[in-house]
């Protein structure tokens, strides 16, 4: 009998749950652990953000669910990782803090055969002064708690807008030099702009897009070549159209360093000191790894044989420039090296590098995306991960045939910009590779342009509210779930 | 000089006739190049 255990219930913890699960013979162990007792479907918290939908339709609770599919559900933290045991525990073990109301604060060694790592990041607000979710007028939608917030927020503004006959301004998008997730950012500016529209109050209010993004459109994968309609266009320029078309101006190679009440400020790669005021604001915060330590069976510390702020797995983490980076830097099967029983799909594990071109202020401050993992390339990940432990546990030896590279994956990113069955609005865009294979597409930016595409239009927005519906049902583990790609 | 979006355009991007085979063709579209496969980049 083998026991699996998933840290973390996000998109590729409980993809990697489900599927052990639904493969593996009942003889086996797949245990959950994860601090929220929630399942929560992160992407439509754009529409929870500006109130078109509540947390009640993005969210649901994991024990009833993992009772019925026979997976065990822990509601707690990880703290410490003990991937030899220790004195007492002849197992690989890891110590977890309960954060349900009936244990909260209680400790308990959580044994293992076998380990997935899939915490996600931590929401680094610390990193940025003053930005802390829902105060100093700055706002996020990171999580449904928070994006709930920011729709009080927006609806605050909107209401005072109604009645004053005042201006306002809004800024959006990332709050650190180093942040990622501008494609978050990115569908709440033009969400929040149409809802604008939509209560009349669009023409008293300057929006503004600030993003440590070299070009508009760079979104952490350096930009991209797209087919769009019968012309091959940069993401930049295509991004560009659509702030024209919607009247929003913006700020670009811009690391927000601290946030005060209702002013942003920040250094640009010109290595100027600016500030931006506003009367909302949702920026994104860094996102960081969650500062676990490790330790060998006689207690010395090994953090560094499993982490390098997020998890190291079998990447190439060799320091190279930019110009000598290549697909073959990154992972393949997510296992740590030290430790094979460990792995790490979705945003847990280590990049080997960001894929964005590095860049520095003229006082030498990094300025640049961190590299994104979005929800398909960590649902897939996750699948590849227990698709390996399923084999592994069946043949009694750890094998790897199921591999799965960002250097060889395709991604879409159904980007919404505007919500309403007739009036709403999405850009999908879809790119192959996600990380640019300058090799393989040297004519193209590294990027398949037949595969690598961009949309404009309300059928966008019908796609993505299909991908919600369709998501959850697959999260809910109902009939044939399975059959609904990652 | 950026492209802008005409006002044609912008009605084909709102017609719910042409979007609703335009959601036909991105679903497939999207199907076939996330789901046919992925794979590792190394040799061996
Ligand atoms: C607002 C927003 C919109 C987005 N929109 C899109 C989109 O449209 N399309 C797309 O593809 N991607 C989108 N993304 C990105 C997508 O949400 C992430 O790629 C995805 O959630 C990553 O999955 P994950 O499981 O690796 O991490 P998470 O989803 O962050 O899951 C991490 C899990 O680990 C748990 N955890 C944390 N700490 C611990 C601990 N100490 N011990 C145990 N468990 C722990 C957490 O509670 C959580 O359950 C969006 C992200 C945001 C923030």
């Amino acid at each position: 009998m083998a026991k699996i255990v998933v840290l973390g219930a996000g998109i590729s913890g409980h993809t990697a749950a489900s599927y052990l699960r639904r493969k593996l013979s009942k003889k086996h162990e797949v245990l959950v652990v994860s601090p929220n007792s929630n399942y929560q479907w992160i992407p439509s918290n754009i529409w929870v953000g500006i109130g078109r939908m509540t947390r009640k339709d993005t969210v649901f609770p994991l024990t009833p669910l993992y009772k019925r599919k026979g997976i065990g559900f822990k509601q707690a933290k990880v703290v410490t990782f003990h991937p030899e045991g220790d004195a007492e525990e002849s197992m690989p073990f890891v110590k977890v803090e309960y954060t349900s109301a009936d244990k909260k604060g209680q400790q308990e060694k959580v044994t293992y055969d076998y380990l997935v790592n899939a915490t996600g990041p931590k929401l680094a607000f610390d990193m940025t002064e003053g930005l802390v979710p829902g105060t100093n007028k700055a706002y996020s939608v990171c999580t449904y708690d928070h994006a709930e917030h920011a729709w009080e927020g927006l609806r605050a503004l909107i209401d005072k807008l109604k009645t004053s006959g005042e201006r306002a301004k809004i800024l959006i998008g990332t709050g650190h030099a180093k942040a990622t997730c501008q494609g978050a950012a990115f569908e709440y500016i033009l969400n929040v702009e149409k809802e604008l529209v939509r209560f009349g109050v669009r023409d008293r209010v300057d929006m503004t897009w600030i993003s440590n993004e070299y070009a508009l459109g760079d979104f952490g994968i350096d930009g991209m070549l797209l087919s769009y309609g019968k012309d091959v266009m940069k993401s930049s320029d295509m991004l560009e159209m659509v702030f024209r078309d919607r009247g929003i101006r913006w700020i670009t190679g811009a690391g927000v360093t601290k946030v005060e009440d209702g002013k942003a400020h920040y250094e640009n790669l010109d290595g100027e000191y600016k500030t931006e005021e506003f009367d909302f604001a949702m920026l994104i915060p860094a996102f960081s790894g969650h500062g676990f330590k490790a330790y060998d069976k006689a207690g010395g510390d090994i953090t560094d044989k499993l982490f390098k702020g997020f998890m190291i797995v079998d990447a190439d983490y060799t320091p190279r420039p930019y110009e000598e980076w290549t697909v073959q830097d990154w992972p393949e099967t997510y296992q740590n090296p030290s430790y094979p029983n460990i792995f790490a799909p979705g945003i847990a594990f280590a990049p080997p590098h960001t894929i964005s071109k590095p860049r520095k202020s003229k006082n030498g401050t990094d300025i640049f995306p961190a590299p994104p993992r979005t929800g398909m390339p960590s649902g897939i990940t996750a699948k590849l991960v227990a698709d390996n432990i399923i084999e592994s546990v069946n043949n009694g030896k750890i094998t790897l045939p199921h591999k799965g590279s960002m250097g060889n994956m395709g991604a879409a990113c159904i980007a919404s910009a505007g919500y309403g069955a007739t009036q709403g609005m999405g850009i999908s865009i879809t790119t192959f590779p996600i990380v640019p294979d300058y090799k393989k597409y040297g004519e193209t930016g590294g990027r398949d342009v037949h595969k690598t595409f961009g949309d404009i239009g309300l059928a966008g927005h019908w796609v993505k509210l299909t991908l919600h519906y369709a998501f959850i049902y697959k999260a809910k583990m109902r009939p044939f779930w399975w059959l609904i790609p990652e | 000089m950026t492209q802008k979006i005409t006002k044609s355009q912008k009605a084909r991007m709102q017609n719910p006739i042409i979007q609703f085979f335009k959601y036909l063709w991105l679903n497939i579209k999207i199907i076939r190049i996330v789901a046919l496969g992925h794979g590792g980049t190394r040799k061996g």
